[in-house]
């Protein structure tokens, strides 16, 4: 797993950014899969990806140092920058996200809004099958729903596939294995980035913001 | 400096509500409607045929809506009900020869409801009599039977979509 002999094996990924990244891996498939004939559990799946993402952005704004939209997000500068080291074939040393994986978290992020709120307002070609707010638009439109939520889980597919493909070439070409660190949280940096630690109650109050969100959307936005 | 990263975070996000309000404005949905002029008469069956449907899935909607509420109208239901049966009556007939793809492209309409006609015809008659049922448990009041006979009847438009319906992008 290490990157080579120097450095340190330093805090990378939080507990919540790591379990928010795998939930989200079993979800998005699950969903997919549950789309055909599943659609009890395909919504239940929806509100769950909900709370992740309203966590996520949560998260973004006050998880600790990797995790936090700010150490991350970036101008065009530092992308075209890092794009052109792209080719060297040495490991990738950025403590968090380098300015292209970004762009995919960003994208990723994104997709799974327009996702979620598509499929609140889904209706299924038999109508029998529908999002928890579809009472609030027509036939019609909730179909034209429907077609989008597909449409942009294509977007999402090639997203992963990208992400995927991302991770390979790292781990073939430039020998850095990203998977490890998002698992066990830690990886081998040239220094210790000493990233900020995040106390209990933001962790706690972002889990109850998540899954109230979720409740409230799942109940039709009835109390 | 902090400022200048929540800028960047802002961004962030404005970028993610960009991209919901963009899917949004794909919603504008294309209706295809039927063409102006003279029109042959499979084509105008076919676009019918769409309006027909939209009506119907509109209807068994109104009345899925309706089951939703709290104290769900029963004038209501029973008005939703007695259109869903007296459409499914009528379907049959919005399926002359030759109202396929090759009266109107977007149609979804297989090619098989003309060369199984006895299959296509069973699959009819199948919603006819659960739309039949749930019209008169409508009459009846009866929100809880009601909501019993939604299955059997989303499950006889689906049973034919399945077989004789081709999925297609508006």
């Amino acid at each position: 797993m290490s990157d080579g002999p120097a450095g340190v094996r330093a805090r990378l990924w939080d507990g919540p950014v790591r379990l928010v990244h795998w939930l989200l891996v079993a979800l998005i498939g699950f969903s997919w899969w549950a789309s055909d004939d599943h659609l009890d559990w395909h919504r239940w799946s929806g509100y769950a990806v909900l709370g992740l993402v309203v966590f996520r952005i949560y998260w973004g704004f006050v998880g600790t140092g990797a995790a936090r939209f700010d150490s991350f997000v970036t101008g065009p500068s530092r992308l075209f920058a890092y794009v052109a080291t792209l080719k060297d074939r040495r490991p990738s040393v950025t403590p968090g996200h380098n300015p292209l994986g970004a762009l995919s978290v960003v994208a990723i992020l994104a997709l799974l809004i327009v996702q979620v709120i598509t499929g609140l307002y889904a209706v299924d070609i038999d109508a029998i099958e529908s999002g928890p707010l579809s009472d609030g638009v027509s036939f019609e439109t909730g179909r034209t729903f429907a077609e989008v939520h597909e449409l942009s889980f294509r977007g999402l597919q090639a997203l992963v596939a990208l992400h995927v493909t991302a991770v390979a070439f790292y781990f073939l070409w430039k020998r850095t294995n990203l998977v490890g660190p998002m698992i066990t949280g830690r990886r081998w940096l040239p220094s210790d980035p000493g990233f900020a630690r995040a106390p209990f109650w933001r962790l706690a109050l972002g889990a109850l913001l998540a899954a109230a969100a979720a409740w409230f959307v799942s109940t039709g936005l009835r109390f | 400096m902090a400022s200048m990263m929540t800028t960047r975070a802002a961004i962030a996000v404005a970028i993610g509500i960009g991209a919901v309000i963009a899917s949004g404005g794909a919603l504008a949905h294309d209706h295809d409607p039927m063409p102006k002029g003279k029109i042959s008469p499979a084509t105008r069956a076919a676009h019918e045929r769409h309006e027909n449907f939209e009506k119907l899935g509109g209807t068994f909607k109104g009345l899925l809506d309706e089951l939703k509420k709290d104290a769900p109208d029963k004038a209501v239901l029973a008005a939703k009900a007695a259109t869903i049966s007296t459409l499914a009556n009528g379907l049959p007939t919005w399926f002359p020869r030759g109202s396929g793809v090759e009266a109107r492209p977007k149609s979804e309409a297989k090619a098989n409801i003309w060369t199984d006609a006895a299959g296509f015809s069973a699959r009819a008659s199948a919603l006819q009599v659960q739309a039949s049922k749930m019209n008169q448990i409508a009459m009846t009041g009866d929100v809880g039977a009601i909501k019993a006979q939604v299955r059997p009847l989303g499950g006889a438009c689906k049973a034919c979509h399945e077989v004789y319906r081709q999925e297609k992008k508006s």
